[in-house]
């Protein structure tokens, strides 16, 4: 009965629309009502939820994405990519994607890749003759590249909800090759899109221009070679490199580029804070959360639930994949990775998967989940700023999502996938 | 993540300048995180004298910055909520619910401000290590931040209540839209 009114309560308060976060927080207090629990404990949770040292990474990470957002290095970013690939067949697509890959994983952040690509490259593709749906359909997919690419702050939740035990370095370089491959499969689905549209070329602009915009472009890129290579190097702790990276930034975008007002700085802390009190509201309710969820045995009873269904590893793998899918279309993926964790990880591990490799193919899942409705953040901030209603833009987004399906199949089953780089420099 | 419901320009404006406060101070706090982070990685390589201080000083700042920007959330309406019920309500319906979502949630807010004050007031005696200041002030955040959830929530369904009983068609909690994103892209 204790599980299904904190199960129950938490359901129903979304529906009626309460905040995720605040929904989490209330159905755990209901439960430690019904228990006879002191609530005193419950708020102690909340906040112990959120003073952990390992989290102190998230709101670093956030501000480095917002630094980079206002203080240009997205633009320089986007004309390296311009001069390297704009000259292929539907060549803005290409950019956008590797675009998102440079910037996605230097800013962590899959709204932050969008708000500030999107902005950028939409209004140009729409110019050029592109169709708005194309736009932001490349847009939107290609922006999960910000989650699996490191430095991610969404990974770091991973690490805490798993409950220790996994190194936030390993899972850095196990969503690398992913990620990449990922990149490459929308590439391709851009392309192939673009052929069959008609999409124009842009002309090659010479090797002295790529050369430029690179140089141009390596301070900013090299925000993530502080973070992620100083994380790994153990030169600096990831919270650390998390903080040398926003100092790095600061640095580049007011006496390098000069792009970097006050003002800018103004608004990149503040959205900055804005994000970390989302995010880290949910780290301490669902922190609540789990303990109720732990304290009904919810992972061991799902656990028997799925074996009940079919003792195949290979239908429980796809059974949870499309469950993961299914959430992520109607909940936030921070959210998801709080509560899916301690509940499917059991059942993965179970079934013989490495942690690691359950974290990578938790974080594509739900990484789908931002572009598609009736809950996906990034595809709202796309359509908003592509001014596409979303209905139309998802009617022509399945090549994409076949691209990331295709990704997360291969994340699924081949586990060297992830696991190479980890095993190779032993992080 | 509707918009928030126009109450009174006055009081609308002493709230807004209590989020804008809060937002300031999480801000600061963010400021001063990334700072002392710095000064660690200086005192370290440079000084050779790692300062202890920082990782206790970091958790309180984190905790300022959680809390007090989660309350600005509710009055800014940024936190992600699952919309799709609401918006497939009729106009009557969404201000009901919205007003059943703050009438919760300024309980909890209520709640959370009165058990903070007890946590706040049972570990005042005792230290945070390094920092040497009462472990109790770790809940003032906690505090503070009830109390603005409780009020937000409050005003906000004072404010449903207005616009229920008044002329619906002109509100602008019936054009329900990702105006938060939106903002965030704008931005």
């Amino acid at each position: 009965m204790g599980w299904f009114i904190l199960l129950g309560c938490f359901a129903l308060l979304l529906i009626i629309g309460m905040p995720v976060a605040y929904a989490l927080g209330i159905a755990a207090l209901s439960s430690f009502v019904y228990e006879g629990l002191p609530l005193l404990i419950g708020f102690q949770r909340i906040v112990s939820g959120v003073s952990v040292f390992s989290l102190l990474a998230i709101p670093f990470f956030i501000f480095a994405g917002e630094l980079m957002l206002h203080g240009g290095i997205a633009s320089r970013l986007v004309s390296l990519a311009s001069s390297a690939v704009g000259w292929a067949k539907g060549g803005l697509g290409q950019v956008n994607v590797l675009s998102s890959m440079l910037f996605g994983g230097i800013s962590g952040s899959a709204v932050a890749d969008v708000s500030a690509l999107g902005s950028l490259l939409i209004p140009v593709m729409k110019e050029k003759g592109y169709i708005a749906e194309y736009a932001v359909n490349v847009t939107v997919t290609s922006s999960v590249a910000g989650i699996m690419i490191p430095p991610s702050h969404n990974m770091i939740l991973f690490v805490v909800a798993a409950g220790g035990g996994i190194s936030v370095s390993s899972l850095f370089m196990a969503g690398l090759i992913p990620g990449i491959l990922m990149c490459l499969c929308l590439g391709a689905a851009a392309r192939w899109v673009a052929i069959r549209n008609n999409y124009p070329t842009e002309k090659f602009p010479g090797w002295s221009v790529v050369l430029y915009a690179a140089i141009t472009a390596f301070p900013g890129l090299f925000t993530a070679v502080i973070i992620v290579g100083g994380a790994l190097s153990g030169v600096f702790t990831v919270t650390e490199s998390g903080a040398i990276g926003c100092i790095y930034a600061i640095v580049v975008c007011v006496f390098v580029y000069r792009s970097l007002t006050l003002a800018s700085f103004i608004v990149a802390v503040k959205n900055a804070v804005r994000t970390t009190g989302m995010v880290m509201i949910l780290v301490g309710c669902a922190s609540a959360f789990g303990y109720m969820l732990v304290l009904y045995d919810v992972p061991s009873e799902l656990t028997k639930l799925l074996y009940m269904i079919s003792d195949n590893p290979i239908i429980i793998l796809l059974m949870m994949n499309l469950m993961l899918l299914v959430l992520g279309m109607i909940m936030d993926m921070g959210a998801l990775i709080l509560i899916c964790t301690p509940i499917f990880l059991p059942v993965a591990v179970g079934l013989g998967m490495d942690p690691i490799q359950f974290g990578v193919m938790l974080m594509m899942n739900l990484g789908l989940g931002l572009c598609t409705p009736p809950v996906g953040s990034c595809l709202f901030v796309g359509c908003a700023i592509g001014n596409v209603p979303i209905q139309r833009a998802v009617r022509t987004i399945w090549p994409f999502y076949l691209a990331i399906l295709l990704t997360l199949m291969l994340i699924t089953f081949v586990p060297s996938m992830s696991l190479f780089l980890p095993n190779l420099l032993d992080v | 993540m509707d918009r928030k419901i126009s109450l009174h320009p006055y009081l609308d404006r002493c709230l807004d300048a209590l989020a804008a406060i809060c937002t300031g101070l999480s801000a600061l706090s963010m400021i001063v995180l990334v700072s002392t982070f710095g000064w660690l990685v200086y005192g370290r390589y440079v000084l050779n004298d790692t300062p202890t201080w920082v990782e206790q000083l970091a958790l309180l700042m984190m905790i300022t910055i959680s809390f007090m920007s989660s309350a600005t959330g509710v009055r800014e309406r940024t936190h992600l909520a699952v919309d799709i019920v609401p918006m497939l309500c009729g106009a009557k319906s969404q201000i009901v619910l919205r007003m059943l979502c703050d009438f919760i949630l300024m309980i909890f807010g209520v709640l959370m401000a009165v058990k903070s004050n007890e946590l706040m007031q049972f570990s005042w005696y005792k230290e945070i290590p390094l920092l040497a200041i009462p472990e109790g002030i770790r809940y003032i955040p906690v505090l503070i931040s009830g109390v603005l959830v409780a009020l937000f929530s409050a005003a906000s369904l004072l404010g449903g209540a207005i616009s229920l009983f008044s002329d619906s068609d002109s509100d602008p909690v019936l054009n329900p839209d990702v105006s938060g994103l939106k903002n965030k892209a704008e931005e």
